[in-house]
């Protein structure tokens, strides 16, 4: 990196994507925080700053913005999965008392949408596509109204699910579209399976799953002459801004976005939604603030999800166990749209090996799209190759653990070229000495009614963040301060720990900082909440802002106490000399002294370096008890360990270690939305029909994080977390049945009758 | 229709329509957001409110059927300072989004008022109607356990 240039090109991966940007470079990067650095607040099991707001239920969520006036949407939605809508009638609708708006197609701009036709427009591509929309002054009117729309539609040929066989993978929403293909090759594959010892070759599925949030997906909009302001639960407050702008022909300064609270993402509330656009054009129609929010049934159809995938695996390798090839072709359905991300991925990055094939095949056809869940396609991708491994073990009489270490890589495989940090030989000793994994491995599983078994995986994703990510950092007379950064908390806690990062660097106590997120008018700008980038791109931001507000401050005090800048430190409330022993004078006393002078700080995340990887790793072990009468299984414990660099607060570090293996016991055990084919309609909708994890289903958990800070990732030293538990749950579990019964079930969910099945197959 | 309802001690009258929820009464009629609408077909409890001491889905009862039943909510819980079992859930960090948490809350706190001690299976028979999706199962089950040893 040349020193003089201001801008200069970075690379950031985004969930599997990679990409380039011109980054600002830094004025200054504040020092690592190391290992051993002695810090107050960081690393500190606070508890959450928003947990009184949300034990009261004082916490306003966008389901709970009200305005007097304020009228309610609701769509009208195709009831077919694909044709034309010939007919659109609206009359009686707008005729019903309290009803104020209708729109149709005919009433809105040209707003592009799926595949680039227009928002309403008459091709149906998908059950539940949106149509039109009223508005009314309540729901319950909005709800009748809708139910007094007529439509009627030309109806044609469609398909819910790829077809099976290759040849016939044409069928696409959109007239005929073809699959996109992707195909990467390391090595000579067919080579290696040629002189290959030992080889296993399987197919495996994994359902399509919805992402479920508590708050569902909506907004409240109020056009307001020049301005528009919405009130959104997304993962991305600028982001809708651009998007929403860009929709309605307005400049971003008329904009705002807030999201101050929101009920849980996961990955399906990335973007600009229908109801944004639709609450909004319904406002300017009405002049009045409206509010569209979605409800459990349009969450299950319309709202995107996990996209089914199909892995045909296959796995060579040495008598010794040592990997000789891995050779993968992945199907995924993606519905009417979606992002081709990477399925393929975990097999390129997990394990060492010299020979790698991957196909990635992107079907789409006649359901809603599918939209980034949780670790979108390495949770998918983890399942099919630890799966695979652990078929590999049987057939060479190996412990799946040894077969795993026998394939360490110490660098990325992909790339060639180092980690930052990794501890993966760390997590897999964490997890198997507290599962108890050799006793367990050898215990004899017995032919009684109920067997036990024990089963590992283990995790890898890209965890570096970077930018863009700002922060600034104002500090009051009183020696209190305020941090602002434009990112939002989906119940991470990112709230709590950039305030803990901020009070850290500049030497407060938490309780005199205050952080304002989730307001694109409260704050400048920072990515997505996705991809697990938020705390190690964002962290840095507000810490270099906090760092130059206080390089500010401790200039004020060494002209108080006459002494140099660089001689001081603030800690705790206090600036001191160095070391102790000289004067000290309180922050709060500085910034008296400077009365309204305010002093601001501002911090941007820094390029990413070059030439290393960043990830995180993990490793997970589950013991289950499999029903051999009824073919229920119980998961009776999962242990974790997960290596992801410093943590800035351990207390909400394991939160999120609980959420991801408790959304990733779901995929393993019960979720899956299913389409009837024959009327290309889904089948589930409903938290009643579409089954989560409650209480009665969540075993022993013993999650724990092993790594210290990573001073090469960036200068907080954090990797990113929220999104690897999920990924080793399923195939652990996964794996600790085949232990159990002896069979491998290789498709998601592990369902009693897929149980029995398996149990009635010859081993 | 004009009806009365009994709501964290304070009685109200309010104009509903016969099919209107206690949901939307309490909500919408009364401003009690802290009462959550997740999916109105008493699938996923984030709607519980207390109706004479015990837990209900307020999205599957009419406003106009909860007239002279005292209900609570989690507004009227945490009025004079923070309740044991509110305390708790912060300790414990038995929150995440916190969408679903007063439900959790009021059924947790209906469960410690009928039973001192709860068990594991208890707990999980008790709260099962309490839908999280970030997953602070675990966490809200340690948080009554130590509200339960705290008396």
């Amino acid at each position: 990196m040349t020193e003089s240039k201001r801008f200069v090109t970075t690379t950031v991966e985004i969930e599997g994507r990679e990409e380039i940007a011109v980054v600002e470079v830094p004025a200054f990067e504040p020092q690592p925080w190391g290992k051993d650095a002695r810090l107050d607040t960081v690393g500190h099991a606070v508890p959450r700053l928003d947990a009184i707001d949300k034990v009261t239920g004082r916490a306003r969520y966008t389901h709970d913005i009200h305005f007097p006036g304020m009228l309610h949407a609701r769509l009208v939605r195709a009831g077919i999965p694909a044709g034309w809508v010939t007919k659109l009638d609206l009359d009686r609708a707008r005729a019903l008392s309290g009803v104020r708006a209708a729109l149709t197609g005919a009433d809105l701009p040209r707003i592009p949408w799926l595949g680039g036709e227009p928002l309403f427009g008459p091709a149906v591509h998908y059950w539940g596509q949106p149509l039109a929309a009223v508005a009314a002054d309540t729901e319950a009117i909005a709800r009748d109204a809708v139910r007094l729309a007529r439509v009627r539609y030309r109806p044609a040929s469609f398909q819910v699910e790829p077809p099976a066989g290759k040849a016939s993978l044409r069928t696409g929403h959109f007239g005929v579209t073809p699959p996109e293909t992707r195909r990467e090759e390391r090595g000579d594959v067919t080579a290696a399976l040629g002189r290959a010892e030992v080889s296993v070759t399987a197919v495996y599925r994994v359902p399509a799953v919805v992402h479920q949030a508590l708050e569902t997906h909506g907004s409240v909009v109020h056009w307001d002459g020049d301005h528009v302001t919405v009130y959104d639960s997304t993962q991305g407050i600028f982001r809708v801004r651009r998007e929403l702008a860009e929709h309605l022909g307005l400049g971003q300064h008329q904009v705002r976005v807030v999201s101050e609270y929101m009920g849980g993402g996961f990955g399906g509330k990335n973007s600009c939604g229908a109801y944004t656009v639709i609450a909004a054009l319904l406002s300017k129609a009405t002049g009045r603030p409206v509010r569209c929010i979605w409800d459990r049934h349009e969450e299950c159809v319309d709202a995107g999800h996990r996209p089914e995938t199909e892995f045909r695996v296959t796995v060579a390798a040495r008598r010794d166990g040592t990997l000789e090839a891995l050779d993968v072709e992945a199907t995924v359905a993606m519905g009417v749209d979606g992002w081709p991300g990477g399925p393929g991925k975990i097999f390129q990055e997990l394990y060492r090996c010299p020979n790698v094939r991957v196909v990635q095949r992107f079907w789409y056809g006649n359901v809603s799209g599918m939209e980034s869940f949780r670790a979108p396609f390495h949770a998918e991708g983890a399942f099919a190759l630890e799966s695979a491994l652990d078929l590999l073990a049987q057939k060479l009489g190996m412990d799946p653990l040894a077969l795993r270490r026998r394939n360490h890589s110490t660098e990325d495989p992909a790339k060639q070229r180092p980690y930052s940090s990794e501890l993966l030989t760390q997590c897999w000793t964490s997890v198997t000495q507290r599962i108890g994994w050799d006793g367990a491995r050898k215990r004899r599983k017995g032919s009684g009614r109920f067997v036990r078994g024990v089963g590992i995986a283990s995790q890898i994703w890209g965890a570096a963040g970077g930018p863009p990510a700002y922060a600034v950092v104002r500090l009051n007379r009183d020696g209190t301060a305020l941090v602002q950064t434009g990112t939002q908390d989906l119940g991470t806690g990112a709230r709590t720990i950039f305030a803990q990062i901020a009070a850290e660097a500049l030497g407060l106590p938490l309780k005199d900082v205050r952080i304002v997120v989730g307001d694109t008018d409260g704050g400048p700008y920072t990515n997505n909440s996705w991809g697990s980038m938020t705390t190690p791109s964002v962290g840095p931001a507000v810490r270099m802002a906090a760092e130059d507000a206080k390089r500010q401050l401790l200039e004020v005090a060494a002209e108080l106490l006459r002494v140099k800048p660089d001689q001081l430190e603030a800690r705790r409330g206090r600036i001191a000399v160095q070391g102790g022993g000289g004067a000290s004078v309180t922050i709060r006393k500085v910034t008296e002294q400077l009365g309204d002078i305010m002093i601001m700080g501002r911090g941007h995340r820094g390029p990413n370096r070059s030439g290393v990887t960043v990830h995180s790793f993990g490793a997970q072990a589950a013991e289950v008890e499999v029903d051999r009468l009824t073919g229920r299984v119980r998961v009776l414990r999962i242990v974790a360990a997960h290596d992801c660099g410093r943590v800035v607060n351990p207390e909400l570090a394991e939160s999120q270690l609980h959420g991801g293996i408790i959304l990733g016991l779901g995929y393993a055990l019960f979720e899956r939305l299913l389409s009837d084919s024959q009327l290309g309609r889904p089948l589930n909708l409903g938290l009643h029909e579409y089954k989560i994890p409650t209480y009665a289903d969540i075993p022993e958990i013993d999650a724990r994080i092993v790594s210290v800070a990573d001073t090469v990732a960036n200068h907080v030293g954090a990797k990113g977390l929220a999104e690897p538990p999920i990924i080793p749950t399923a195939p652990a579990i996964a794996n600790a049945v085949f232990d159990a019964i002896g069979v491998q079930i290789r498709e998601l969910p592990l369902t009693p009758a897929r149980v029995l099945a398996a149990l009635k197959t010859p081993s | 229709m004009r009806i009365r309802l009994t709501v964290n001690g304070r009685r109200q009258m309010l104009d509903v329509e016969p099919r209107t929820s206690l949901l939307e009464a309490l909500r919408d009629g009364i401003g009690l957001t802290g009462v959550k609408l997740g999916c109105d077909r008493g699938e996923c409890g984030a709607c519980t409110v207390l109706a004479r001491g015990r837990p209900i889905y307020s999205c599957l009862a009419l406003a106009c059927e909860s007239q002279d039943v005292p209900l609570e909510t989690i507004e009227g819980l945490g009025a004079e300072g923070l309740h044991p079992v509110q305390k708790a859930f912060v300790a414990a960090d038995a929150l995440q989004c916190g969408f679903c948490t007063p439900g959790q809350i009021l059924s947790a706190t209906a469960l410690l008022r009928r039973v001192r001690r709860p068990g594991d299976a208890e707990i999980a028979r008790a709260m099962s109607g309490n839908l999280c999706r970030c997953g602070t199962y675990p966490k809200i089950r340690k948080a009554i356990r130590a509200a339960a040893r705290k008396r």
